[in-house]
């Protein structure tokens, strides 16, 4: 650990550690310096030249990402003089930038626009006829188009697949002003993690062909939530908006740094997951294909209750508090829980990075609750009853011959948050929320207990409103955990970390 | 005035080859030295003063203290390494080459003597790429070395290694920039390195590197030889021995002299050079390949020919690659020459240079055509200044410096061509 010395940034005194570089150290003081080319999980390139501090005895102006802290430093960030250096600087970024803000997706969140916003305000000083044209619109593959235009050349994009991924499909080609960014010809990009270069570019010039033109920056609300894809439980953005005469939708799903767990990134294959989120959403209460009313089906499942002995099959995504409360439920009838969950493996999807073959999001919940989850468990419990009430599970029949044949004359009774094809026609189905409206808290693969908010505001009940409403377990997530899960877990519900915490 | 060393064989029928090289005395000096501890050729090159000819006049004993001080610093118990920097495109400079074709053998000399100073087995030569017939000339005297014992696993029967590689350059101006040519000859673009925070050499593939310019590596054998004093005996106090000066443009005898630093660059170009061409005035000289700052005729008149003096002056030594200019030459059109080769060179890397060179370019190429605007003058400078000091390498701000250095002495010639402008634009 280095030690701490004082440095004083624009006036102001700051105890920082001696030796480490200055800008990431000022960036997390909430000092505001310009840069396109640093970033933290990339380090310093020294190519924008943006990030120039004063620093006192120091005849030019230096880059920041390039300066090591020294005790007694004296820094200036935002004196006249070192404003209009950034300035120039700044002005030969945008020298052949096309300015087409208006139909660029990245307007809102994009450095050049709050740069210029913030000290550049210059005229033009060169004729528009005179930029640098270069391409537009590249389809390099794995849903990212390029504009080499609007590009910058802070190389994060190239740094990513060289450093990060080692896949180098990106270089920088071409000398001088004539450099651009570009895949090898004919290549495109293949690594499953390509779209971080979306979020790494601080400009518009990689932008998600999936997001396109879908919905500005600016109207969406962001959630703190957590990827569902698979085990790994990447933290997310959850960038939603609920635009007039829709319900709130979600438009992408963007990383969200969380050092213990997924750091900058997420995979592209859990990134697109918000389609599945967004799609096919149970709407309606049904009894054989009917519609009917939330009493009525409430009361259906209470008479099952009482007189049917269900068992109870969980889906391995649900919360903890979901799963507690249905752990609840069984106690009080006296049922039979399994969580079964072979249909979430996908030995194809795993890697050694980010991606887990376990596509459910809370199997080590499940495990740390002591629900059953094996298959002769699961074979045994159906053996003894005639009814089965599914919470959400979407594949645990699968292609398996043997429980396929003992479901064939079984009621059933499904909790589904979106239409699965198998259970269309299902005796009851019961619609509930999914985790981007609910909050909740799930244990990752690695045994990392962490929260996340509720995202969208659809009026649709979740699980634990619609169990309060027949049998009146607790209805939040706090007081499932009041109730009980704090003392299965060790641990108060508010005393999760926001970075999780290992169990 | 002339004065040979690293020179004295150019003239020899055959020089290049290794049986006249012999004859000439070459490889002598390593029987001695490789007998001594390898420290003394250090201490004698420190001595003598010599520096760095590829332009930057640093000196070069500081520098191959660096990248031994680095091995023993870093602890690394393996051999660190030599590379000489042959990658000559420093407009208006055309002196290594006739190294490569006249005396490669003087260069292996040279390498050999100090690959055993810094302790270095391996040694490259990065050669421009546009220089085939020297490359291959180089390795046929390599191949010549190696049979006859000089190069390879011992060296003229001592127990030491040196193998000797040339690799050439694909065309880039940038890498005679040593960081970004120890990048290139990594295998990767050649980008400039950040520099180091305090004194330290240059790495190829994380070892202590010594990057020096063939000329200074072909002065080597004679300070060997001769000793220090003897180099010392050429030349200024601060700017000792000797360096290969060129002339090219409007001069009747353009070529490569070699001549002792101090000398009065007026009496180079009338005594040596023969004048200017069909009996024209001077009015400016490059005096050290196209980065310095140009001169005008009044202060040629004026200027010696070494370091500290050119510096006083308001240029630099640089390469020592003059280029005369006659009083017929347009001074925008000259810029704009410079500036198109900039413009075309600049590797892109660091955003002052990669977009600055462009558009300076531009503000000239619309002078010669008729369509500057008033303030144009006040913009070049306006860029220059953004330009000058901001980069990761060098290359900008001797852009930079080169426009203020035009501007500075030759602004009349580009306020004509602003009011031309205008006054086409009136009518």
């Amino acid at each position: 650990m280095s030690e701490m010395v004082n440095i004083m940034v624009d006036g102001q005194k700051l105890k920082v550690p001696e030796g480490e570089l200055l800008l990431p150290v000022l960036l997390k003081n909430g000092i505001s310096v310009p840069h396109f080319c640093y970033h933290d999980a990339l380090g310093p390139d020294g190519n924008c030249r943006m990030c120039m501090v004063e620093i006192e005895g120091q005849k030019r102006p230096q880059v920041s990402c390039d300066t090591f802290i020294k005790k007694d430093m004296v820094v200036n960030t935002k004196n006249e003089n070192i404003n209009d250096v950034k300035r120039k600087i700044l002005e030969l970024e945008l020298l052949s930038h096309p300015v087409d803000c208006p139909i660029c997706d990245q307007a809102g969140e994009c450095s050049l626009q709050d740069y210029y916003m913030e000290f550049g305000l210059n005229e033009a000083r060169r004729p528009k006829e005179e930029k640098k044209l270069k391409n537009k619109k590249l389809d390099i593959g794995r849903n990212i188009i390029l504009d080499q235009e609007r590009c910058v050349l802070c190389a994060r994009c190239t740094r990513f697949t060289q450093e990060i991924t080692h896949t180098n499909e990106l270089a920088i080609i071409g000398r001088g002003n004539d450099a651009r960014v570009s895949t090898m010809p004919g290549q495109q990009m293949h690594t499953p993690y390509a779209m971080n270069i979306i979020d790494l570019c601080p400009v518009g010039a990689l932008t998600s062909k999936d997001f396109r033109f879908k919905q500005r920056v600016w109207f969406m609300h962001s959630s703190k939530s957590i990827c569902h894809g698979c085990a790994k439980g990447c933290n997310i953005y959850l960038d939603h908006n609920q635009e007039k005469y829709k319900s709130d939708t979600i438009f992408r799903f963007r990383p969200r740094l969380n050092h213990q767990v997924n750091g900058h990134f997420i995979c592209d294959e859990g990134r697109l997951t918000y389609n599945q989120e967004n799609a096919e959403r149970v709407n309606e209460f049904y009894h054989h294909n009917r519609i009917i009313t939330e009493e009525n089906a409430l009361s259906y499942l209470l008479r099952w209750l009482n007189d049917l002995k269900p068992l109870l099959i969980v889906s391995p995504s649900l919360s903890l508090e979901e799963l507690y409360v249905i752990q609840i439920l069984a106690k009080r009838f006296e049922l039979d829980i399994n969580a079964y969950s072979e249909g979430y493996i996908d030995l194809d999807f795993e890697d050694d990075w980010l991606r887990s073959k376990d596509r459910s999001a809370n199997l080590e919940g499940v495990k740390k609750l002591g629900i059953k989850m094996s298959k002769d468990e699961l074979i045994a419990s159906l053996k003894e009853t005639t009814c089965i009430i599914n919470f959400n599970h979407k594949s645990f029949i699968g292609a398996d011959l043997d429980i396929q044949a003992l479901l064939a004359h079984k009621q059933e009774a499904h909790f589904l948050s979106h239409l699965f094809e198998n259970y269309k026609h299902k005796e009851l189905i019961l619609p509930i929320s999914s985790y981007s409206e609910h909050e909740g808290s799930l244990i990752n693969e690695e045994g990392i207990l962490q929260r996340y908010e509720a995202g969208l505001h659809n009026d649709k009940k979740s699980l634990l409103e619609l169990l309060h409403a027949a049998i009146s377990t607790p209805d939040t997530a706090s007081q499932v955990w009041e109730e009980g899960l704090s003392e299965v877990l060790g641990i108060e519900y508010e005393e999760i970390p926001p970075e999780g915490k290992q169990l | 005035m002339i004065t040979k060393i690293v020179s004295k064989n150019f003239e020899t029928e055959n020089s290049h080859t290794l049986e006249v090289a012999k004859q000439n005395g070459a490889y002598r000096s390593i029987d001695e030295a490789f007998t001594k501890p390898s420290y003394l050729i250090e201490t004698e090159i420190s001595n003598s003063g010599l520096r760095g000819k590829g332009g930057g006049g640093a000196p070069a004993g500081a520098k191959w203290c660096l990248a031994t001080r680095a091995r023993e610093m870093d602890n690394i118990t393996t051999s660190s390494y030599l590379v000489v920097n042959a990658d000559e495109s420093e407009p208006g400079t055309f002196k290594d080459r006739q190294i490569l074709e006249f005396d490669p053998h003087l260069l292996l000399e040279g390498m050999i003597l100090t690959c055993y100073a810094i302790g270095a087995n391996e040694a490259y030569i990065y050669i421009r790429g546009e220089y085939k017939f020297f490359a291959e000339r180089l390795n046929e005297a390599i191949a010549e070395a190696y049979a006859d014992g000089i190069l390879g696993n011992k060296v003229k029967g001592f127990d030491y290694r040196v193998d000797i590689t040339v690799h050439r350059g694909a065309g880039a101006y940038i890498c005679g920039e040593k960081s970004a040519l120890l990048e290139s000859l990594e295998g990767n673009r050649g980008h400039p390195r950040l520099k180091p925070h305090k004194p330290s050499p240059e790495y190829y593939f994380g070892k202590p590197t010594l990057v020096n310019n063939v000329e200074t590596i072909a002065t080597v054998p004679f300070i060997v030889n001769n000793g220090a004093a003897a180099y010392r005996a050429y030349g200024t106090e601060k700017s000792p021995g000797t360096l290969l000066f060129g002339m090219s443009g409007h001069i009747n005898n353009p070529g490569i002299y070699e001549m002792a630093f101090g000398e009065s660059m007026q009496d180079f170009i009338d005594k040596i050079g023969g004048g200017i061409k069909n009996g024209k005035k001077l009015k400016a000289v490059i005096p050290g390949g196209a980065s310095t700052p140009v001169l005008s005729a009044q202060e040629v008149k004026e200027a010696r020919l070494d370091y500290e003096s050119m510096k006083a002056t308001g240029s630099a030594l640089g390469t020592g690659g003059m280029i005369i200019m006659d009083e017929d030459t347009c001074m925008v059109s000259a810029l704009k020459n410079l500036l198109s080769f900039y413009h075309h060179e600049s590797c892109g890397q660091c955003t002052p240079c990669r977009e600055g060179t462009a558009w300076v370019d531009g503000i000239i190429a619309n002078m010669l055509n008729q369509k500057a605007k008033k303030d144009d003058i006040d913009l070049l400078s306006d860029i220059s200044k953004t330009m000058n000091g901001k980069t990761i390498c060098v290359f900008a701000p001797a852009v930079a410096m080169v426009i203020d250095g035009f501007i500075l002495r030759f602004r009349s010639e580009f306020e004509a061509y602003i009011e031309k402008s205008l006054g086409e634009a009136h009518v």
